[in-house]
């Protein structure tokens, strides 16, 4: 249930496809993984974002109070846009900041209470402010691809830009909830915005 | 050979050079070994800091990386062109190419080397380069590497610097070698080159009196000076020694030749007045010998005839001693009249005289018609009718009596000879017979007086010549003589002679 927008063939593209292998790489998946990976043939947008999404991890500074109560660091779905499957390989006995990663496919924004990172699919664009308005407060780092994300209150918006996949942050939203995000993951967005969301609105 | 001015500014010209050189070298391992650690040290600093440029890139690029975003990356390396040592900077991830670089005019991206060991930084070199990497990590995992190229100008120009110093220093060694070379000059230099021009001086005037008068020498040269005056001192004083010796020697020689010419002259005067006042009583005993015999004519009886004529024979031999005792003094004393003789037919009219007075003998005689020398005439006959006389007496007994005169050339010089087949002598006792009153035969056996041969030595001798005598027992004998060891000798001969010659 692959998104037509991201939908690309690597073999069309071979700097695409290093580039893509790379963030792989990168992300922490195993040469066997990745051989299977490449094996395929084909590396989509979804690959790539699975491991962006992976990575936000490392740049986010939770609050203190929700570090010491999760064992784990919870990377949540919500809606499926075909991240799922790539995310599940990715994370595979990997952590973040000493926890280890799980997974998590929700129906519902209400049971985000113990995630670090929300991934809202494409599928949940007409719930969309439902699901932020449920997630308002928490220490959750909201995540989409949708159009116009981050002005409707969420924190990090995946976009294309020259065929790439980049993401801009809205530094307002994540700072609402006292996420603190690294100045380095700030220096590879293409966009920060730091208007206040709610005055966007 | 004169002393050029190179050797005498040689050895100070050489203690020059030698300081240069050693300073030289002293200045180039200094120079380099400095150099070297100043390099290394430089080196290990440069690294040192490339080193934690390449550990804050590699930080500043983790997210850059995980997010692909080569732009960021970029800029990050962008950030090395403040330091001019670097050259080029790259981020390798995976693949060959670089994922991001930074790369200055004209050079190249640092290749692609992935780290051999565990360790998150390496340096190693490359050509001119210092290459430095090291490895982004996130979450514990190692997600690229960063490569920094720097070329270490600072090298060179710390090397140019330190050549510059060392040259520098150089130079002021030069002028304190020179300035070396000439206090060397005047202090050893100088005094050793006079020294050494004194003892030329010496050694070439022989004048040992002459003294090396140093400046304010000390030490060895002060040893040397004194060392060499001493020597010339001592060279002096033996040289005076000798000097004085040898004046001494002489004089004792002259007085010993003038006593002994005295006592000769005296010893020869009294012999010819002896001989000189024996002759006119022994000429009037002859005188009356002869008057008594005539007066006596066939009157007396025979034994009185016969004790007369033995008489009369003893004064004629007694006569001819003193005129062989005459002519030995003659011999000496006389002054030498050289002129040109021919010696053989002066010998051919002695011995006709001989066969006139021996009628019943008969004797073979040869005789060489010319023999030209340059001697005094008088003398002359007086040698030949002594040695002619000798042969002829002692060839009495035989009865084909021989007797040669003649000369030859021998090593220059011309040797007369009288040979004869007589009674001869024993040739161990050959130089016997020129000495006076030396008779090697019986008064008995062959009359004679011993003074004939003697007189004949000692008339060559005056001539500068020598005579000897070869022979042996019934064998014969031969007297030989030369007039002039060599010729153009001047001999030795009395002022004013010469008009007298014949």
């Amino acid at each position: 249930m692959q998104s037509p927008r991201y939908s690309r063939s690597a073999s069309g593209l071979p700097a695409r496809c290093c580039l893509s292998i790379c963030a792989l790489l990168l992300a922490g998946l195993s040469m066997v993984g990745w051989g299977q990976s490449g094996g395929s043939g084909r590396l989509a947008a979804a690959d790539i974002e699975a491991a962006y999404l992976y990575n936000f991890g490392k740049f986010v500074r939770f609050p203190a109070v929700d570090a010491q109560n999760q064992p784990t660091f919870s990377i949540c779905i919500l809606g499926d846009d075909g991240i799922g499957a790539p995310l599940d390989n990715l994370i595979a006995n990997e952590s973040i900041q000493g926890r280890k990663i799980v997974t998590r496919r929700l129906t519902s924004a209400a049971d985000a209470g113990t995630c670090q990172i929300i991934y809202i699919g494409q599928t949940e664009e007409e719930r969309l402010e439902r699901n932020l308005a449920a997630l308002e407060g928490k220490p959750v780092l909201t995540v989409s691809g949708l159009p116009g994300f981050l002005d409707r209150g969420g924190m990090i918006q995946f976009i294309l830009q020259d065929k790439r996949v980049r993401f801009a942050v809205n530094l307002t939203a994540a700072e609402r909830p006292r996420l603190e995000l690294s100045s380095e993951l700030l220096k590879v967005a293409t966009r920060v915005d730091a208007k206040p969301a709610g005055e966007a609105k | 050979m004169m002393q050029s001015p190179f050797r005498r500014t040689s050895i100070a010209a050489r203690l020059t050079w030698m300081n240069l050189l050693v300073s030289g070298v002293g200045l180039f391992l200094a120079y380099f070994s400095f150099l070297a650690y100043d390099l290394y040290v430089y080196r290990e600093a440069s690294v040192e800091s490339l080193s934690g440029l390449a550990r804050v890139v590699a930080t500043n690029s983790v997210s850059a990386v995980l997010f692909d975003d080569d732009t960021s990356a970029k800029a990050t390396l962008s950030g090395l062109s403040g330091s001019s040592d670097v050259v080029s900077a790259a981020i390798y991830t995976t693949s060959d190419t670089p994922f991001a670089q930074y790369v200055q005019k004209g050079a190249s991206p640092p290749p692609g080397k992935i780290f051999t060991d565990k360790t998150n930084q390496q340096s190693w070199v490359s050509g001119r380069d210092v290459v430095t990497g090291a490895r982004i990590e996130s979450e514990g995992k190692v997600i690229g590497t960063v490569y920094i190229q720097a070329r270490l100008h600072g090298l060179r120009k710390e090397a140019i610097q330190y050549a510059n110093i060392a040259a520098v220093i150089l130079l002021v060694c030069l002028a304190v070698a020179l300035l070396a070379g000439i206090v060397f000059k005047k202090l050893l230099a100088e005094p050793i080159v006079s020294l050494a021009q004194t003892a030329r001086e010496v050694s070439r005037s022989k004048d040992y009196a002459l003294r090396f008068s140093p400046g304010q020498e000390y030490d060895e040269l002060l040893l040397l000076t004194e060392a060499f005056n001493e020597m010339l001192g001592a060279i002096q004083a033996r040289d005076g020694a000798l000097e004085q010796a040898k004046a001494e020697l002489e004089l004792r020689v002259e007085e010993r030749t003038a006593q002994l010419q005295a006592a000769n002259l005296e010893m020869e005067a009294f012999s010819y007045t002896v001989a000189h006042d024996l002759r006119s009583p022994l000429q009037a005993m002859s005188n009356v010998c002869y008057l008594f015999g005539v007066m006596d004519q066939g009157h007396s009886p025979p034994q009185k005839v016969a004790m007369l004529a033995q008489l009369t024979a003893t004064v004629g031999t007694m006569s001819d001693m003193i005129d062989d005792l005459l002519d030995l003094s003659r011999s000496s004393t006389a002054e030498l009249h050289l002129s040109e003789l021919k010696l053989g037919p002066m010998a051919a009219s002695i011995l006709e005289a001989l066969a006139k007075a021996s009628p019943e003998r008969v004797v073979e005689t040869t005789i060489a018609s010319d023999c030209a020398v340059e001697a005094d005439a008088g003398l002359m006959q007086i040698v030949l009718q002594n040695l002619l006389r000798n042969a002829w007496k002692f060839t009495g007994r035989r009865d084909k009596a021989a007797i040669e005169f003649g000369c030859m050339q021998r090593n220059n010089e011309m040797v007369m000879y009288v040979r004869d087949n007589g009674a001869g002598f024993d040739a161990r006792l050959a130089d016997r017979l020129f000495k006076p009153f030396q008779r090697l035969h019986g008064a008995s056996e062959f009359p004679g007086t011993g003074i004939g041969l003697a007189t004949v030595r000692r008339i060559v001798g005056r001539h500068g010549g020598k005579a000897w005598a070869e022979g042996a027992v019934d064998k014969g004998a031969t007297f030989y003589f030369t007039l002039r060891a060599e010729p153009g000798v001047q001999l030795p001969r009395l002022a004013g002679n010469d008009d007298a010659a014949s």
